[in-house]
């Protein structure tokens, strides 16, 4: 990829950012650090890999995103928003009576939501259902799961870690947003689940390691998923908590952030700067 | 009684493997399961369309629900407790909320799996499923009921609680078509209607019976389907006969009793008696000892309803 087409996505990622901002103008409040961790990887999965159409966001043959940590759903609808999935006036019912964008996804209140996560461990074993039956229906099509490092606590998972390897999902592909961080602190004194990589290829996985937030590392990634493999594939993404937001990376408080309209302005100016200087670089 | 009593489990899984067999995106699911509940021919015959998982019930009805977002039907049948009560919020998010198309069986319901004791019996099933909105909870009574609900469970669009239970029990009634919502008139009377459901029909339908000869009559009625309930053909025999007692292999809390109780509490308030499971957890030993003990034979449904008709 062209520093270009880099730049391009990178500028996504920006303005998916800044549809978060505008998500917590309504509400200000929401789960805010795992959303601005995991955008890159969400970008890069909406604007550059999956194959998706917003205009048929029901194709049989679709890539499916699940987000398993649901509470990090600010990212994904701020990618289905600047996806033309639904009008960006939607972004502005966060937190609101009857919003179809609540603090968790619901799958029958917008397109594009594939599954109602929120309860942390449900969404591998989903995923882990519809790779089966679209590796069944000859569709091609491939499952891509946004995972939490907290969230690999829930025992259910890791039925489901065990489930795709025994049945060979190699159309699966679980993102785990590794920025070290839950709700009561570091998720090594949490509850130490390292090394997670090995965990992983311990149950039969095929697995990487990357820096989730460096978008050419994440697309390179994606590039070179093996192709015809009989694993399924994890991509353990270090990232920062928070990543975006200076005033709040790699800060446990930020986790469910209550946000001032200082604070979000702020943030904004901070983005704004980010988008022009990509802007710039896409237009060159 | 009508043949030879059959295997309620070979029944089911016989009743899901002739239809799976004509209709390709029908999948069954095992947690290490499937040959116990009945689909020894099914996993021979549709080998690609048989998924076997191992003990892990949770991730399998996730996986379920996953399989239903592309089209398929998936069907889960495994011990009653360990695919209701174990992987409950999977029911609950995953079937319930996302709305799935996945049927869940519990076999060995109840007090069927008597001397394996209180981690095996599934008395609570009917009150938890039953606060899932949107979910279909069937109970059929006989071998001839297995067969034409499954049938009906796979037509359904949605996400369906199924209870068997285990060991042989006789056939009631011919095979008529299976409406779900609907209950069964099984037999008219005037002092007391009876309201069963599962396998404890066979026992209450002797009860009634019983109390014919001894001078009272008593109106039957089945109720194969949970929920939805058949609330107007319960409400009509409680206009006529004045006091109802129900019959369930279940907690006498949350389940079939407490649903008419519900219904006659704001619709039509007249006594009610439930029988079934008090709510402790219940002895081992043979099953129809146990039914005994608390009271769920053909006797002691007999005696109990005396007893409360008698209480006027």
């Amino acid at each position: 990829m062209t520093e270009k087409e880099i730049a391009a996505l990178e500028l996504y990622a920006v303005k998916c950012r800044i549809n978060m901002l505008r998500m917590l103008r309504s509400s200000h409040h929401g789960h805010v650090g795992g959303a601005f961790s995991a955008m890159d990887i969400v970008t890069a999965l909406y604007f550059y890999k999956m194959r998706i159409d917003p205009d048929k966001p029901q194709m049989p043959d679709r890539d499916r995103f699940i987000l398993s940590a649901g509470h990090k759903c600010l990212c994904q609808y701020a990618a289905l928003a600047e996806r033309s999935y639904f009008k960006k006036e939607i972004l502005d019912t966060y937190g609101k009576l009857d919003s179809k964008i609540p603090g968790h996804p619901d799958m029958r209140k917008l397109p594009g939501i594939e599954a109602n996560t929120g309860a942390l461990g449900h969404g591998l074993p989903i995923a882990a259902g519809m790779a089966l039956a679209l590796r069944m229906n000859k569709t091609g099509a491939s499952v891509y799961v946004l995972m939490g490092d907290g969230e690999l606590a829930e025992g259910s998972n890791w039925e489901a870690i065990a489930a795709a390897a025994h049945h060979k999902l190699s159309n699966l592909m679980v993102f785990v947003d590794f920025n070290g961080l839950q709700i009561s602190g570091p998720v090594q004194e949490v509850m130490n689940l390292t090394p997670i990589s090995e965990r992983f290829r311990s149950f039969g996985w095929d697995v990487t390691d990357i820096d989730g937030n460096d978008m050419r590392q994440i697309v390179n990634t994606l590039d070179n998923l093996p192709a015809g493999g009989n694993k399924p594939i994890a991509i353990v993404a270090h990232t920062i908590k928070s990543r975006g937001l200076s005033f709040a990376e790699n800060k446990v408080d930020y986790h469910y952030w209550n946000a001032s309209d200082e604070q979000l302005d702020l943030a904004e100016r901070e983005l704004n700067v980010l988008a022009e200087a990509y802007g710039k670089v896409v237009e060159a | 009684m009508i043949g030879n009593p059959e295997d309620p489990r070979k029944v089911f899984g016989k009743a899901v493997t002739d239809i799976a067999l004509e209709q390709k995106n029908i999948v069954v699911l095992s947690a290490d399961s499937g040959k116990s509940s009945g689909f020894g021919e099914f996993i021979s015959a549709a080998p690609e369309r048989y998924i076997e998982c191992g003990i892990m019930e949770q991730a399998v009805v996730g996986i379920a629900a996953g399989l239903a977002t592309a089209g398929k039907i998936p069907v889960f049948c495994a011990i009653a407790p360990f695919v209701t009560a174990r992987p409950f919020e999977m029911f609950r998010n995953d079937l319930g909320y996302m709305r799935q198309n996945v049927k869940i069986v519990g076999r060995n319901g109840g007090i069927t799996y008597s001397d394996l004791g209180s981690t095996h019996h599934s008395l609570d099933d009917f009150a938890i499923i039953r606060m899932i909105p949107g979910v279909a909870i069937l109970s059929p009574q006989d071998p001839n009921e297995i067969r034409s609900s499954v049938k009906a469970m796979l037509e359904y669009d949605g996400p369906v609680y199924m209870r068997i239970g285990n060991g042989a029990i006789p056939n009631l009634f011919e095979e008529t078509p299976f409406i779900i919502g609907k209950g069964r008139l099984i037999r008219s009377g005037s002092d007391v209607t009876i309201i069963s459901t599962g396998t404890l029909t066979a026992d209450t339908m002797a009860a009634a019976e019983l109390l014919s000869n001894a001078g009272v009559s008593a109106e039957v009625l089945g109720m194969p389907s949970i929920a939805p309930l058949d609330g107007e053909l319960i409400l009509a025999s409680a206009a006529k006969t004045g006091r109802v007692i129900t019959v369930e292999e279940h907690y006498v809390y949350g389940g079939l009793g407490t649903m008419v109780a519900d219904l006659l509490g704001q619709k039509l308030p007249i006594p009610i008696k439930k029988l079934g499971i008090p709510h402790a957890y219940a002895t081992s030993g043979p099953y129809r000892e146990i039914l005994s003990k608390y009271g769920l034979d053909a006797d002691g449904i007999a005696k109990e309803t005396e007893s409360f008709v008698n209480d006027r």
